[in-house]
């Protein structure tokens, strides 16, 4: 008998089923009493303050988001390409040496990575002091590890017969090695590093929110007293900035693309260490005595029966629970929304609009849009779900449609002169092929999303990421360290289980319709 | 080599060179003043600009203000010596204190000594004006924010208070209370009715009802808490040593001197809306230690 299989456009609309509990939560608590108040927000959209203090120190806090993003992108690339070519099997296979030491940096690197930049930041807050490089290296740690994993899965995917080849015809391990690594990994170095710039910019707000200086910083306090005109005026600059950013970098990889001689793998690590250097010279000039020099300051650390009395007294059941309630509703919320907006207001101006809303989800950080959810609904973690499923949401959004413009518009057409209606050709011409590569990426953003509870938690006071922040405002070590245990923890299986179902997303499709 | 790699090299090489010249900056020795975010931005930003100034006149060294967004945030700086002097809450001083052995208070405002919490409502929740502890049990069962979760005024005090009156926060609606982050969004949050209540420091309170923030139509106050000690300045040990001999009394006079009778000082003044700042020591924050402490707050 046959089993039955959902069709990948549907899969892709699935998750939608986690909208049908929030939408009835959060219209159950929708209320009138913020009105007033989204208003005075929408107003100030319009009129953003433009008093000179505040407008020379968003620009300073730009100027520090953007120069941290740039130096931790840098590092990030650089530090992430070599882990990645020393974590990769082929490395020593060449070197005819055993591959463990591979298979031991990658497991080393899971570490890094399972922990979220925002808690690298208000770890190294507490170990290295108020100094504006542990937002650097807060979001270089997981990055860079993120990043080697990336280049690793590259390198031992690559067709090894060139490499066997070159060895054979008696060329060194090392220059045999990069002769036939080295052009594969050019255009994953170009796309994928450009991303990655991107995300930088994006971590370098969300550690200013949770006061690590910068633009982000500037944004909570004014949004937190509600100064709405001089918040929008923040906003207008980030806004601003990662639009510039995001169309650069497509104009950047569309001269790639039609002029690929022009652009190699030298030229893209010349940049990483130009933005390393400027970067980290730029931010020097702007907060020129604001540290001391970098030294370690370690808290007090717990002793055995400080954690086994912090051990029994936290709900983990509990916490751990409404962590991977919001996980799930928001990873929903953010797979299926942008396919949905799309199947419901087909046509070209609706996807404009759509890309311009995506762009302004991307750029407000959680915290900040929960906090304005919240003024017009009642609390709950529906609401919290929401407001991280929203930012996600802009990011699979812009992915989507990145995707639907560069496929062959040909079974589209086809289907649409059957006399089909416009929106089922779009489902079945346009959204069907594209399905199994988005889903595998709402996999990969699940993960993502997990980590990132960490961030709306505080706001919400749900999950172990509140319970993460009541610790450590409360300076208590052992909690702290148990949280972030358990933290990773959820990471790595949830890492696990995203990878294997990405890796059954991205099977061919002729392999699974058989099954 | 081609055009473009030489001339990538060349920007390297040039960089390189430009970022040696950064270094020196480092040794200036600077003054940093800091302070717990509970205002807005463009206050804090006048405000301790304008301190800053008068301080670096009066001391003769240059002082910056560096600014925090959270709380816990400005006590790890002190301690890691990122802020020589901060502007701290009553919880979080003593907190700093506890992690910087040697640090001294220099001073608090003239209504840090008495300071209260009002607790307020929603005018459709159905409140009533609370005239003693018990009267807070009237709050179980309802929508409750705090403020910033290290918060005096805004959390810790408040719920010491609904402790008293047989109210722990696990019996508001939904199982816990809410966050807010801040006075002013607590405001906000009771004023929509997405909270039927909330706690917060008097003074923010004060001024939002002045300015027109609060609508006292939507939201009125039900309950004032009794007094407790707050906010209290705190420098860091080693000022002496690196600043010359009797620093920190030095600052502990300039912080003491400032009065209203000049132009920047009656400004500052009025943005701390106190009178004048007066002499402060460690003991009056005992109790608020012991409060921390019931409450998991210090451990």
């Amino acid at each position: 008998m046959k089993r039955p299989v959902l069709s990948a456009p549907l899969l892709c609309l699935l998750p939608a089923l986690a909208l049908v509990p929030v939408l009835i939560v959060v219209g159950q608590g929708l209320h009138g009493g913020g009105f007033e108040t989204w208003w005075r927000f929408l107003q100030g959209a319009v009129q953003p303050s433009k008093d000179p203090l505040l407008l020379k120190s968003l620009w300073d806090g730009l100027q520090v988001t953007l120069a941290t993003a740039l130096v931790s992108w840098g590092l990030s690339t650089l530090i992430g390409l070599l882990l990645g070519v020393f974590s990769s099997d082929v490395l020593w296979e060449s070197a005819k040496i055993p591959t463990w030491p591979a298979a031991a940096i990658r497991s080393l690197l899971a570490l890094p990575r399972a922990i979220h930049e925002l808690l690298w930041g208000l770890l190294l807050l507490q170990v290295l002091g108020l100094h504006p490089w542990v937002a650097v290296a807060a979001i270089t740690i997981p990055y860079s590890a993120l990043v080697a994993r990336v280049f690793r899965d590259q390198i031992d995917s690559i067709d090894r017969r060139r490499l066997t080849a070159v060895l054979q015809s008696g060329a060194s391990a090392p220059a045999a090695l990069v002769s036939s690594i080295g052009p594969p990994l050019q255009p994953i170095l170009l796309s994928y590093g450009g991303y990655r710039l991107e995300c930088a910019l994006r971590s370098a707000t969300l550690l200013g929110v949770f006061g690590l200086g910068g633009i982000g910083t500037e944004l909570q306090l004014t949004l937190q007293s509600l100064r709405f005109a001089e918040f929008w005026s923040g906003l207008w600059l980030l806004i601003l900035l990662s639009v510039l950013l995001e169309q650069g970098l497509t104009f950047w990889r569309h001269r790639q693309q039609t002029n690929p001689s022009q652009w190699n793998g030298v030229s893209v690590l010349t940049m990483t260490v130009l933005a390393v250097l400027g970067g980290g010279h730029w931010l020097q000039q702007l907060l020129p005595t604001s540290g001391t020099t970098l030294q370690l300051m370690l808290p007090p650390l717990p002793d055995i029966s400080a954690l086994q009395l912090a051990a029994t007294e936290l709900p983990w059941l509990r916490m751990i629970e409404q962590t991977l309630r919001l996980t799930l509703l928001a990873a929903g919320i953010a797979i299926a929304l942008p396919p949905l907006c799309l199947l419901i207001f087909p046509g070209r101006i609706a996807k404009q609009v759509f890309l311009g809303l995506w762009t302004l989800q991307r750029v407000l950080p959680p915290p900040l849009t929960l906090l304005m959810l919240l003024l017009a609904n009642l609390p709950s973690l529906a609401l919290a779900a929401l407001a991280l499923g929203l930012q996600n949401a802009g990011v699979m959004g812009r992915l989507l449609v990145e995707g639907l413009d560069q496929q062959n518009r040909g079974t589209m057409k086809a289907i649409e002169v059957t006399a089909a209606g416009p929106r089922q050709a779009w489902l079945l011409g346009c959204l069907s092929p594209q399905s199994r590569s988005y889903l595998a990426y709402g996999a990969y953003r699940t993960d993502v999303i997990l980590r990132e509870t960490l961030v709306v938690g505080l706001v919400g006071g749900t999950g172990l990421g509140w319970m993460l922040i009541e610790s450590l405002s409360s300076f208590h070590w052992a909690a702290v360290l148990l949280i972030i245990i358990c933290f990773a923890l959820l990471t790595l299986a949830g890492e696990h289980i995203s990878d294997g179902l990405r890796q059954r997303w991205l099977r061919t499709p002729g392999e699974t319709a058989s099954t | 080599m081609p055009a473009r790699e030489h001339r990538a090299v060349v920007c390297l090489a040039l960089l390189c060179c430009l970022s040696t010249t950064a270094l020196p900056s480092w040794a200036a020795e600077t003054l940093r003043i800091g302070a717990i975010p509970d205002q807005n931005p463009e206050k804090l930003n006048r405000l301790y600009g304008l301190l800053a100034q008068e301080l670096s006149q009066k001391l003769q060294v240059p002082v910056r203000y560096v600014p925090v967004s959270n709380y816990p945030a400005a006590v790890s700086a002190f301690r890691t010596g990122g802020l020589d002097v901060v502007w701290f809450g009553g919880l979080t001083g003593v907190q700093a204190r506890l992690q910087t052995p040697g640090a001294t208070v220099l001073a608090q405002r003239d209504i840090d000594a008495k300071f209260r919490s009002v607790f307020i409502a929603n005018t459709q929740s159905g409140l009533q004006s609370i005239s003693s502890l018990e009267g807070l049990q009237t709050l179980k069962g309802k929508r409750f924010t705090f403020g910033s979760e290290s918060s005096t005024s805004g959390r810790l005090m408040p719920q010491h208070f609904l402790q008293q009156g047989g109210v722990t926060p696990n019996q508001f609606a939904g199982g816990r209370p809410g966050f807010s982050g801040s006075h002013d969004a607590t405001i906000a949050l009771v004023h929509s009715g997405s909270y039927e209540a909330g706690a917060l420091n008097e003074q923010v309170w004060t001024s939002a009802l002045k300015s027109g923030a609060a609508d006292p139509n939507k939201v009125t106050v039900i309950w004032r808490t009794p007094t407790y000690v707050d906010y209290h300045w705190v420098a860091r040990p080693g000022l002496d040593k690196r600043f010359g001999g009797g620093f920190t009394t030095k600052l502990q006079k300039a912080i003491l001197g400032i009065k209203p009778t000049t132009a920047n000082g009656k400004t500052i003044l009025s943005l701390f809306a106190a009178e004048e700042f007066i002499p402060a020591s460690a003991s009056q924050y005992a109790p608020i230690e012991t409060v921390g402490r019931q409450l998991g707050k210090i451990r």
